[in-house]
């Protein structure tokens, strides 16, 4: 068997301090949610259960709505979370040959802090060379704990606080999806899929919604770089 | 009849958690080759330029210059997370300016 990657302080501190620098735009974020949530007539344990076990954004608004429709069944909620969460089966796939090499346990307990945020300022890292696997974990915490900061805030404070999308919450991710990509793009060939996934996402956001749309970037520029590969004779060993 | 809340928190709780695993547990399953290795590396970049994309469509002005700000500040100083804070700061600038 061959030995664990490391998954150690020192690279729960890296993601920790990123994680830290995240923080603010997803404390409004949760606001947001605590704010929806306690119109929906959540209290506010309620609302902080939500936040806590399916620890997305997204998905939380979208299952919010399904139940303020009236016409909220469980397999609606499922699908409804499955559906804007689809793209969650992209981020573990990438961050498997990587992540699995701490073992199984670790790998499950990082899985459990994966966000949009950090899974973009986790694949940046592993393509600079990061080793240590517990960085995931590391910008995961502190997202967690001020998303549901966030959240209690706004179920309690709701009534008293600015409009989340005045503080430019909406704009959150794919502000640092924009940054990170300008990072990660180095050499013209990776204009590739950045133009790849665009293309799909609006072609397919414009009538399945943002979620698929995002899910069809991923596929997209993914099988494009598959179909046109070379080998080279060596691996990522990512 | 609706569900009540704790049902449904409990179906969305175990959606979400699925989709988190599904991904990472599947690809236990892929034999590792120079596709797949590239189709890896390829997808971050993808989805990155479709959350973008999309976000740019969905907005206006003010929209594309938050995300312009942020796209050359992390051009310019390499630092992703203080630039895409900074475009966020732009959007709520030029929001309470009436934008």
């Amino acid at each position: 068997m061959p030995p664990r990657a490391p998954f150690g302080l020192a690279g729960f501190r890296r993601g920790l301090r990123v994680g830290l620098a995240m923080a603010l735009p997803i404390l409004v974020y949760g606001l947001a949610f605590g704010i929806v949530a306690a119109q929906a007539g959540m209290g506010a344990g309620m609302a902080m259960a939500y936040s806590a076990t399916v620890f997305s954004g997204s998905a939380q608004l979208a299952a919010v709505s399904v139940m303020q429709s009236g016409q909220a069944t469980l397999w609606a909620i499922a699908a409804t979370v499955l559906v804007m969460n689809a793209r969650y089966l992209l981020f573990g796939a990438t961050l498997q040959p990587w992540l699995s090499q701490a073992g199984t346990g670790r790998s499950l307990i990082s899985l459990l802090f994966l966000g949009d945020a950090n899974w973009i300022a986790t694949m940046k890292v592993i393509d600079a060379g990061e080793e240590d696997r517990a960085y995931l974990l590391g910008t995961g915490v502190p997202l967690l704990v001020v998303w549901l900061a966030g959240t209690l805030a706004g179920a309690v404070f709701g009534a008293i606080l600015p409009d989340p999308k005045a503080l430019g919450a909406d704009l959150m991710l794919p502000a640092f999806a924009a940054s990170m990509m300008a990072v990660m793009v180095k050499a013209p060939a990776s204009l590739v899929p950045v133009a790849i996934g665009a293309g799909a996402a609006l072609a397919v956001g414009a009538w399945a919604g943002a979620g698929w749309g995002i899910v069809a970037a991923g596929i997209a520029g993914g099988g494009f770089a598959a179909a046109t590969a070379k080998d080279t004779g060596k691996g990522t060993g990512k | 009849m609706t569900p009540s809340l704790t049902a449904m928190l409990l179906v969305a709780a175990a959606a979400a958690l699925a989709c988190r695993l599904a991904g990472f547990a599947a690809m236990r399953y892929l034999p590792r080759s120079h596709r797949l290795d590239a189709a890896l590396r390829a997808t971050p970049l993808a989805v990155m330029s479709g959350i973008t994309a999309l976000a740019l469509a969905a907005g206006g002005l003010t929209e594309a210059l938050a995300l312009g700000t942020a796209t050359a500040l992390a051009l310019w100083t390499r630092n992703d997370v203080g630039a895409a804070i900074g475009g966020v700061a732009v959007a709520a600038l030029l929001r309470a300016f009436g934008g």
